[in-house]
């Protein structure tokens, strides 16, 4: 018995006339098959939620002092690091562009894939920098937060502006990736709040005026209104815990450099803004 | 009550509080340094225009444009703006001093400001005459910062 | 803070005779307002710009007085009249001997 469809057509000639239409035959149309598969991998793998950076969060005016680098304070950092790009210094004697050449191509895309794995420890870019500093100058390394290593990481940063975050997820970063996660899940503080409480379940939602952002570390390092400074990811990080009223890790604990990473990973993807100006 | 108890319990508040009083300047102290820039000239209200965003996201820097109405010609120009707050600690922010070569009476800054408050501008002009204007802005916290607010 | 930093001035190299011109410069300098205090309660003492003058051809054209409340790294944005061709010099001088300059050629036709 053969079943005719609504058009009279038996199902042979209706699958016949589809076919035929977009010049098929089944063979080709199973060899395509893979194909789609591909594609659709490809697409899942990289399209990731959509995050917003707290650049969206600020002012006009606030917005335009970052964009504009005869407004943005942090231009002066950008052009100390340059200089101390070029500066010999310790034992060797020799400067970072000796070894790197012109920063503004051989530091392309750099800042965004920090922090990582180096020689089986977990280094951020000042931990990068310092490395440098100690083994291939023999120089001692910068103190955290000081000008001249803000600096020299502005400008390295700098450098990478527009580029997307490269973080990813390897066999060598996972265990440091998931103590980074929960470190950001683990409640904290008198105040006992994680950071994921406010930026991952409320962003969006305000808290006493402000409006609670993401919480990206796309502009790092950055000019804070606040600090009245340049200054970096780890300093704002203590911040957030002293805005719990929880003792702050120390600058460079391994803790600190794990929320790094994890942070970093949750924006891969986004561009960075470095230097950016925030509240 | 006896006149010497008033007495001694209106002192006891007098000097507790009295210590307290110069903590932050007041529209008086602004008043003040205003009657100082003015020396007796009466200002007019107008041509002054100070623009100051009402709602401001943190008080370390603060973008500020000053314009005044005026030909700037030779004969007839703007010699200085003085920008004065009522509650900063300290109420002048800054002076600028212009002239027929300014070609324009206009100027950008960024400043300082402690609280949600009012600032005034107040224009000296070639003939000896003052004109002000002023803005009125909210100025916010920044959240999470390096001191433990109570 | 030391006794010079850097500065940055935005101007137009090349203006017609009489068209006003804008001018914008900033300075690298912290300004300690003399009101903030460290994490031991010990007060920061003052340490500002005090002032800014830009000369051209050597007259004052445009001078600023600060005071503490002036924002760290302070620019100005102000205007010129193009007279003639000339060298403009920008400088700033404040406590503790600070001083720094910066001069500018503009062409004038």
């Amino acid at each position: 018995m053969i079943v005719r469809n609504v058009l009279g057509r038996s199902s042979t000639q209706a699958r016949a006339s589809w076919f035929s239409l977009f010049g098929m035959t089944w063979s080709v149309a199973w060899l395509l098959l893979p194909l789609v598969f591909l594609t659709s991998f490809t697409w899942a793998q990289t399209s990731l939620p959509p995050r917003q950076s707290g650049y969206e969060l600020m002012s006009p005016a606030t917005r335009a002092m970052q964009d504009d680098e005869a407004l943005n304070p942090a231009t002066f950092w950008i052009l100390d690091g340059q200089t101390l790009w070029n500066e010999s210094a310790g034992k060797k004697n020799v400067a970072c562009a000796q070894c790197h050449g012109d920063a503004a191509t051989t530091m392309k895309g750099v800042s965004a894939s920090f922090p990582k794995m180096v020689n089986g420890k977990l280094l951020n870019l000042q931990g990068q920098i310092n490395m440098c500093r100690q083994t291939k100058q023999e120089s001692s390394a910068f103190q955290l937060e000081s000008k001249p290593l803000l600096s020299l990481e502005t400008y390295i940063g700098h450098v990478s502006k527009g580029m997307p975050i490269t973080v990813e997820r390897t066999a060598e970063n996972a265990e440091p990736l998931e103590a980074g996660r929960l470190l950001f899940e683990q409640r904290l503080g008198q105040l006992n709040l994680s950071c994921a409480q406010c930026h991952a379940e409320r962003a969006g939602l305000k808290l006493g005026g402000n409006v609670i952002p993401e919480a990206h570390p796309t502009g790092y390092p950055i000019y804070r209104l606040e600090w009245q400074t340049v200054g970096s990811l780890q300093r704002r990080l203590r911040n957030c815990m002293t805005g719990v009223r929880a003792e702050p890790y120390a600058l460079g604990s391994d803790e600190l450099v794990q929320l790094e990473l994890f942070l970093m990973w949750r924006a891969r993807g986004m561009p960075i803004e470095t230097p950016g100006v925030r509240p | 009550m006896s006149t010497s108890r008033r007495t001694f319990i209106v002192t006891l508040g007098a000097v507790s509080i009295v210590p307290w009083l110069n903590a932050q300047a007041t529209p008086e102290e602004a008043t003040d340094a205003i009657k100082k820039i003015l020396g007796g000239a009466k200002p007019r209200n107008g041509r002054v225009n100070l623009e100051i965003s009402p709602l401001v996201e943190n008080g370390n820097l603060v973008p500020m444009t000053v314009a005044v109405e005026s030909p700037m010609t030779q004969a007839d120009h703007v010699t200085a703006i003085h920008i004065v707050a009522e509650g900063n600690p300290l109420p002048n922010i800054v002076s600028f001093y212009l002239g027929a070569r300014a070609g324009r009476a206009e100027v950008s800054s960024r400043i300082r400001l402690m609280n949600s408050q009012r600032i005034w501008a107040l224009a000296q002009m070639s003939d000896g005459s003052f004109w002000q204007g002023y803005a009125e802005t909210m100025v916010t916290l920044a959240a999470c910062t390096e001191e433990v607010l109570i | 803070m030391s006794k010079t930093s850097r500065v940055v001035v935005s101007m137009p190299k090349t203006a017609k005779k009489g068209e006003i011109i804008p001018i914008r410069v900033i300075v690298q300098h912290d300004m300690e307002s003399g009101f903030r205090h460290t994490e031991r309660g010990v007060l920061v003492p003052r340490d500002i710009i005090r002032d800014f003058v830009c000369t051209y051809d050597g007259v004052d054209v445009f001078r600023a007085e600060l005071h503490p409340a002036v924002g760290a790294n302070p620019t100005f944005s102000f205007f010129t009249v193009a007279t003639q061709s000339a060298m403009l010099e920008f400088k700033w001088s404040g406590d503790n001997g600070y001083a720094s300059s910066l001069t500018s050629q503009l062409v004038v036709t």
